[in-house]
């Protein structure tokens, strides 16, 4: 493997995240809090970065070294990213500091923290800020910004977006990924606009906008998004959940004016039946017991995009829901939202694509020769990608396994246990019982923290980044 | 500029890897989604699977706003069909590979009635370019310029040669009507300047009028007679091209082919050429026949392992002229470390003749570029320009103005006279000049000069 330009890019992406630590440095300077913990660290990761950037290396780059680097580079972030939380004292153990920065750059959202409220804004900032940073990808912003990492870029792009193929916006891979970073730009802004002139103090609303456009969830009040009580602040962040959970491609189309391939797209199809069937059901569920129409629709439209697009804010606590209630939320937990978008999840497009797939065998048992085709938007589907995509699903259910496994060492319930794993995985935040809106992941134990941990990253980088860092075969040499 | 390119296959991924390195915006089609798949996995283009020749498919790889559209799929009718349909969709440029030697035939009225802007044959090209060294047979290297009127040949410096460790500037005191032009020694291209010493082994690029250029070889003691029967390994396009073209030059040709079909095919075509039936690496056949006794050998099977074996073979028992076709290019060095000077890849050619198309394009104040040659295996190119009225530094004699280093004026086309370029030298417009230099894509000739200057 070529190393020498793995720790380049390492170096490249660590220098990235040096200069992303000024920002929460000067909020906390902007709010006469103590400026060190941050100031450290930048000092850490410069050091440690600038020299391995500067690596001179034979530019050869394949698939295999892309995704080694990849699982590496958000480990490696994580721990640095950490640092801030630690050197602030704020946190109780390492462990809680890794669970909260993971939770941060994967946009899961879950917190540790009992009482988020009196912790030092600069600190809360760069929480909500690695979200955002972690949403598309740290290494596509890399290549959109920090370009040069040389080598076939394109690898690395493939390994950190999402979806079960990754396709380019325009033919260069550090254009598209500046198109990519455009479009969230711009997603950012109009959000943050629209809750500011919906009457959300300034702090908030940035805080608030991060984490509502990488679909990560974390909110600077222990309440969520039900303690400003603005209506209508909640219906600007359901949009911009739902809009942060579509592929990015549906926005560059309409602004190329190719609106119409948008309408043709099964996934984008898929993704709001869904969101509409579980809103119905859930505002079925729940109405009987509200009394009130609009405010019952209004929680059941928030929770439901809320979690299907693995933000994970919470205007009500849902765990008192009907059991009907939160057994959709569970299951739109699984499906998250669709490819190429910054949420989680197994994406609509590989539960549309497996559907077909089964929907292919079952009529193989009825005509045992017939030859059927899987298509997505009325094209073709290679076989190996739906044997890539099998092999994801079942890698997924048996990641999810072990990690319950794990947790239920701690001896909780059932459905803690179950759905601090899920939401885990799938990176929305909040699971139910303990884990619940009201909830947090203080009470685990170092062990399950960090496997928690794991789990998100596995989620956010769909499972073969990182299960490739743990096969002896990908450090043998030949 | 936005480039599209149908058929990810030898000539397809060639042109995108090189035109990728020119920072085009390049789109590649094709229908196979393994040939995608490494397209996507080794450049930086944009894949899209489809049929090159669905108008739905060329919509969506962007061919309304395309400005060059290369059609490279292996059906010549499916090349044809996207270079219409792109073009009446709006694409600036089309350009289509035909091959069959069906269309080849009527290729110039086909190209009108399909308003299709450039045709490539690589086959054809090959067998061109593969006529052009049986021609000058001590060369390992031709290219011609200014319509035949300077030739570069290459040739292999051997132990013994009287320029062996002498400064260039010293060998060339006082005679200026062939110019060293470049020297390739191992992977690395030199452009050579007055203090450059000739090694054995290294291939010289020499510069000069085709009658020049042959009193200076029987200078060197290179003077092979002329080639008069040609032994062909190999009865493919490229084969029936170089039939075509060698036999009015009155060269004996004997082709072998080992598909008995195809052997008839060959003979109801050419009839003047001897075809046998069998196989070309086979030993008994190829001494039956007496190969030995031909002037040139040269060796076109599909294979590049085949083809390169076979010349080895040939030169080994001492033909005179050896040329092996071989595509892929880490066997082509293979076979010249083994000692083939002259090794042909037909998608090189290609290629070539693309990048001339493509900067032809760009930037055209300061000397319109007319042509564009790749030598030395791509390590160099020679750029020809048109100079204009605007183009700085005319009526200046060529000792007085700073050249950057790596670029040299090997010709000069002055008023339908060919000059060799020596200090007094002096542009003026209208001039055609071919400037040499590191293939790194020289678009202008302002830029051969130092900054000051430009």
């Amino acid at each position: 493997m070529n190393y020498r330009l793995m720790l380049r890019t390492l170096g490249r992406t660590l220098q990235l995240e040096g200069l992303c630590l000024f920002l929460p440095a000067l909020v906390a300077l902007g709010y006469r809090e103590d400026p060190r913990p941050f100031l450290y660290t930048i000092a850490c990761v410069l050091l440690l970065g600038t020299p391995l950037s500067r690596l001179g290396c034979r530019p050869d780059f394949f698939t295999r070294e892309g995704f080694v680097v990849v699982g590496l580079i958000w480990l490696v972030l994580s721990f640095f990213g950490a640092l801030p939380f630690w050197f602030s004292g704020e946190f109780a153990s390492f462990a809680d500091c890794i669970f909260e920065i993971v939770s941060g750059f994967t946009t899961t959202g879950a917190s540790v923290l009992t009482e988020i409220e009196s912790l030092p804004r600069g600190i809360l900032f760069w929480r909500s800020f690695s979200s955002w940073v972690g949403g598309v990808g740290v290494l596509i912003f890399t290549l959109a910004f920090l370009p040069k990492v040389g080598g076939r870029t394109q690898v690395l792009v493939q390994a950190e977006s999402t979806g079960p193929v990754s396709s380019k916006l325009v033919p260069k891979t550090a254009q598209s990924s500046k198109v990519v970073y455009l479009i969230y730009f711009g997603l950012t802004l109009t959000e943050l606009l629209a809750l500011l002139l919906a009457g959300m103090p300034l702090y908030d609303a940035v805080v608030t906008t991060f984490a509502t456009v990488c679909t990560g969830g974390f909110s600077v009040m222990n309440a969520s998004v039900a303690a400003y009580g603005l209506p209508v602040c909640e219906i600007i962040i359901t949009i911009f959940m739902l809009l942060g959970s579509l592929n990015f491609a549906v926005f560059f189309l309409i602004f190329t004016r190719r609106g119409r391939q948008v309408l043709g797209s099964d996934e984008l199809r898929f993704f709001l039946g869904t969101v509409s069937a579980a809103v119905l059901l859930v505002f079925l569920s729940i109405y009987p017991s509200y009394g009130h129409a609009g405010r019952a629709l209004l929680d059941s439209a928030f929770q439901v995009s809320s979690v299907i697009s693995t933000t994970g804010f919470a205007t009500v606590n849902y765990d008192t829901w009907p059991t009907l209630a939160r057994c959709v939320l569970i299951l739109v937990m699984f499906i998250g939202g669709c490819a190429g978008s910054t949420a989680g999840g197994l994406k609509c497009s590989r539960v549309l694509l497996l559907s077909r797939c089964a929907q292919r065998s079952l009529s193989r048992v009825l005509h045992p020769r017939a030859v059927k085709v899987v298509k997505l938007d009325g094209k073709a589907v290679d076989e190996d990608t739906l044997s890539t995509l099998s092999a994801f699903f079942t890698l997924f259910f048996l990641t999810m396994g072990a990690v319950t496994l794990v947790v239920s060492l701690d001896g909780f319930s059932i459905t803690t246990t179950f759905s601090a794993a899920l939401t885990c995985l799938s990176n929305v935040g909040p699971g139910l019982d303990m884990v619940g809106p009201a909830g947090n992941f203080a009470a685990f134990s170092t062990l399950s923290k960090l496997v928690l941990s794991f789990a998100m990253l596995v989620g956010r980088l769909e499972i073969f980044p990182i299960l490739i860092l743990l096969n002896p075969a990908t450090w043998r040499r030949s | 500029m936005k480039i599209l390119i149908v058929g990810a296959g030898k000539v397809g991924i060639t042109l995108a890897e090189f035109l990728s390195l020119e920072d085009h915006d390049i789109t590649i089609v094709d229908n196979d989604e393994r040939a995608i798949q490494r397209a996507g996995n080794t450049l930086d283009v944009m894949c899209i699977k489809g049929p090159g020749g669905s108008p739905s498919v060329l919509r969506e790889a962007g061919a309304e706003e395309a400005d060059l559209l290369l059609a490279t799929t292996n059906m010549d009718e499916v090349n044809m069909l996207c270079a219409l349909t792109a073009k009446r969709m709006g694409t600036r440029y089309t350009v289509a590979r035909i091959r069959d030697v069906v269309y080849t035939e009527d290729l110039e009225s086909l190209r009108r009635d399909l308003d299709i802007d450039a045709v490539i044959n690589p086959e054809y090209s090959a067998a061109l370019e593969i006529s052009r060294l049986l021609r000058f047979p001590a060369a390992a290297d031709v290219d011609t310029f200014f319509r035949g009127k300077v030739e570069m040949i290459g040739i292999m410096v051997q132990n013994g040669d009287h320029i062996v460790g002498v400064p260039l500037a010293s060998l060339f005191e006082g005679r200026r009507a062939v110019l060293f032009s470049a020297a390739q020694r191992g992977d690395e291209v030199i452009i050579p300047d007055g203090a450059f010493i000739p090694q054995a082994g290294d291939k010289l690029y020499i510069t000069g009028t085709p009658r020049e250029l042959a009193a200076y070889l029987r200078e060197l003691g290179r003077v092979l007679p002329r080639i008069q029967s040609v032994f062909l390994v190999g009865g493919g396009r490229i084969a029936h091209y170089l039939a075509k073209l060698l036999l009015p030059m009155g060269v004996r040709v004997t082709i072998v082919e080992r598909d008995e079909a195809e052997s008839r095919r060959i003979s109801e075509r050419l009839p003047e050429v001897l075809v046998l039936n069998g196989d070309g690496t086979d030993e008994e056949l190829l001494f039956s026949e007496h190969f030995t006794n031909n002037d040139a050998f040269v060796s076109l099977t599909g294979r590049d392992e085949d083809n390169l074996v076979a010349a080895l073979y040939a030169r080994q028992q001492g033909l005179r002229k050896v040329i092996a076709k071989c595509s892929r290019e880490n066997y082509a060095a293979i076979g010249r470390s083994a000692g083939l000077d002259s090794v042909v890849a037909p998608k090189l050619i290609v290629v070539e003749r693309i990048l001339r198309i493509v900067r032809g394009f760009q930037d055209k104040s300061g000397g319109v570029m007319a042509a564009l040659y790749r030598i030395a295996d791509f390590g160099a190119e020679a750029a020809e320009f048109i100079l204009q009225e605007d183009t700085p530094n005319l009526g200046k004699p060529l000792k007085d103005l700073h050249i950057r280093k790596g670029f040299l004026v090997v010709a000069l086309l002055h008023q339908e006279r060919v000059v060799i370029p020596s200090g007094g030298t002096v542009f003026s417009a209208g001039d055609r000049v071919i400037v040499l230099s590191h293939g790194k894509g020289l678009q202008n000739f302002r830029d051969i000069f130092e900054e000051q200057e430009r």
